[in-house]
């Protein structure tokens, strides 16, 4: 059983069908790259997995828990609230912009959930924070504020905080999208490493390479639906839509 | 010389109630402005509508009307004698303006605050989300530090106003500073009363600058 498993995801925003009926699953151990043009339905593909959108119709389970099924009769219906914290303690999220909490230093952006939400004690949040600092090759940046860090410092900042809560699958909404050639290498090595470490992860992302390298399966999206999927989309694509969308890189 | 330092004394007497005035308006129009900028942006249309017509009147009407209402409205309205009763050691004049000083500048403060959370990027809100914390925590912890950091410049301003607004209170015949320098100036004869009132509210205004600026700067180790 995967994951995260999405079928038949249907979402509108007003009389605009972002997403088209999609199935995704996701396994144990697997990352998978989510590529495509803009507007594709990439992005709120991945919010309405991690709650942040709701869809219209159709079902999601992450890590054995159903978060929104649909019935036979269409009615589309979402767990309640408690529910929903659990299944919000499995995954976690890194934002194209970073979002981290700019009153708090890096330790409390990665600890503050830790304490108050998971309430571990300061000495057990601490230590998985210095773990996840060393990991990150952050360890002096501490005590720093994430305005006094380079951009792909504050990324690699904002995975370490979604790694603290030991979340079972990783989403990245293009995780370099903000960061400049230089700066992007720093935060895909990351990532490279968590990969071989069998972290579950989905990635919504531009660079064609890395996906290449890093995903064991690439779903290619346009118009709102899956084109393709496969583990070699990018270098061996089989449909017209998604060869020539790579012909642009 | 005499009669300076007499004019001082007295006026000192005075700035108790100023003082008064002013530290319980701030205690109570602070939270209700932030209660009161909630129900603005309430999702349920008839809270958000009344605390809309509320905002409205306090702001468009003068606060002295107000501060009338509040002493004179239950007696005329509703036949409360509420003149001569007592709040503790206070009087019920003086409870009258504190209530409808932080009537008023609640709604003024709410509208600041409502600028500041409106601000806050929808992104804070989500990362918060997803990381778990609850509607209560995500507010006390992630928003409103913030926002306190974004309207202080604004908050500063009101207050200053607040200070010199105190001498509005003299309509309901507190002593306040004001008041007494306007009877010691006519007992006198003379302008010096009126100059040393404006020399008192001036460092009133001058302590609260200081106050502020040291409040921004320590929030100035992030932006």
């Amino acid at each position: 059983m995967g994951v995260l498993e999405m079928k038949n995801i249907r979402k509108s925003f007003d009389s605009l069908q972002v997403l088209k009926g999609i199935d995704l699953e996701v396994k144990k151990g697997e990352v998978v790259a989510v590529i495509g043009p803009s507007g594709g339905g990439k992005s709120t593909l991945l919010r309405c997995a991690t709650t942040l959108e709701k869809i219209d119709s159709g079902s999601i389970i992450i890590a054995g828990e159903t978060l929104v099924s649909t019935s036979n009769s269409g009615l589309t219906h979402y767990t309640d609230k408690k529910k929903l914290q659990e299944i919000r303690s499995k995954f976690g999220l890194v934002f194209q912009n970073f979002n981290l909490f700019p009153h708090f230093s890096v330790r409390r952006n990665i600890t503050e959930a830790l304490i108050h939400v998971y309430k571990k004690s300061r000495e057990e949040a601490d230590a998985i924070c210095d773990s996840l600092l060393a990991k990150f090759d952050l360890s002096s940046k501490a005590d720093s504020f994430p305005c006094n860090l380079s951009g792909g410092q504050q990324q690699r900042v904002s995975i370490a905080r979604a790694m603290a809560v030991n979340p079972e699958i990783l989403f990245f909404d293009e995780p370099t999208s903000a960061l400049d050639p230089e700066l992007t290498s720093g935060v895909l090595k990351v990532i490279r490493e968590l990969a071989e470490e069998k972290m579950t992860m989905v990635i919504v992302t531009h660079e064609m390479a890395f996906a290449r390298d890093v995903a064991d399966k690439i779903v290619f999206m346009d118009g709102g639906v899956i084109v393709e999927q496969g583990p070699d989309v990018i270098s061996n694509p089989c449909n017209e839509r998604t060869r020539e969308f790579l012909s642009k890189f | 010389m005499s009669q300076l330092s007499s004019t001082l004394v007295q006026l000192a007497s005075g700035l108790r109630f100023t003082l008064g005035i002013f530290f319980l308006t701030l205690l109570f129009s602070i939270p209700l402005g932030l209660l009161v900028a909630r129900g603005r942006m309430s999702k349920n249309k008839i809270v958000a509508g009344l605390v809309r017509i509320y905002i409205s009147v306090m702001r468009g009407t003068p606060l002295m009307l107000q501060l009338l209402l509040v002493y004179f409205g239950p007696y005329y309205m509703f036949g409360v004698k509420l003149a001569d009763l007592d709040v503790g050691p206070f009087k019920y004049r003086f409870v009258a303006t504190v209530i409808g000083f932080s009537l008023n500048y609640a709604a003024y403060f709410a509208e600041i605050f409502r600028g500041g959370i409106q601000s806050m990027p929808v992104g804070q809100y989500e990362a918060a989300q997803i990381l778990g914390f609850n509607k209560a925590q995500t507010f006390f912890r992630i928003i409103l530090p913030q926002v306190v950091k974004r309207v202080l410049p604004s908050v500063t301003n009101e207050v200053i106003t607040l200070v010199k607004d105190t001498s509005l209170a003299q309509v309901l015949a507190v002593t306040e500073m004001f008041t007494m320098a306007k009877n010691l100036a006519s007992s006198q004869v003379s302008v010096v009363p009126f100059i040393v009132a404006g020399v008192f509210y001036y460092v009133m205004n001058g302590i609260i600058e200081i106050v502020m600026n040291r409040a921004e700067k320590s929030m100035n180790y992030y932006s």
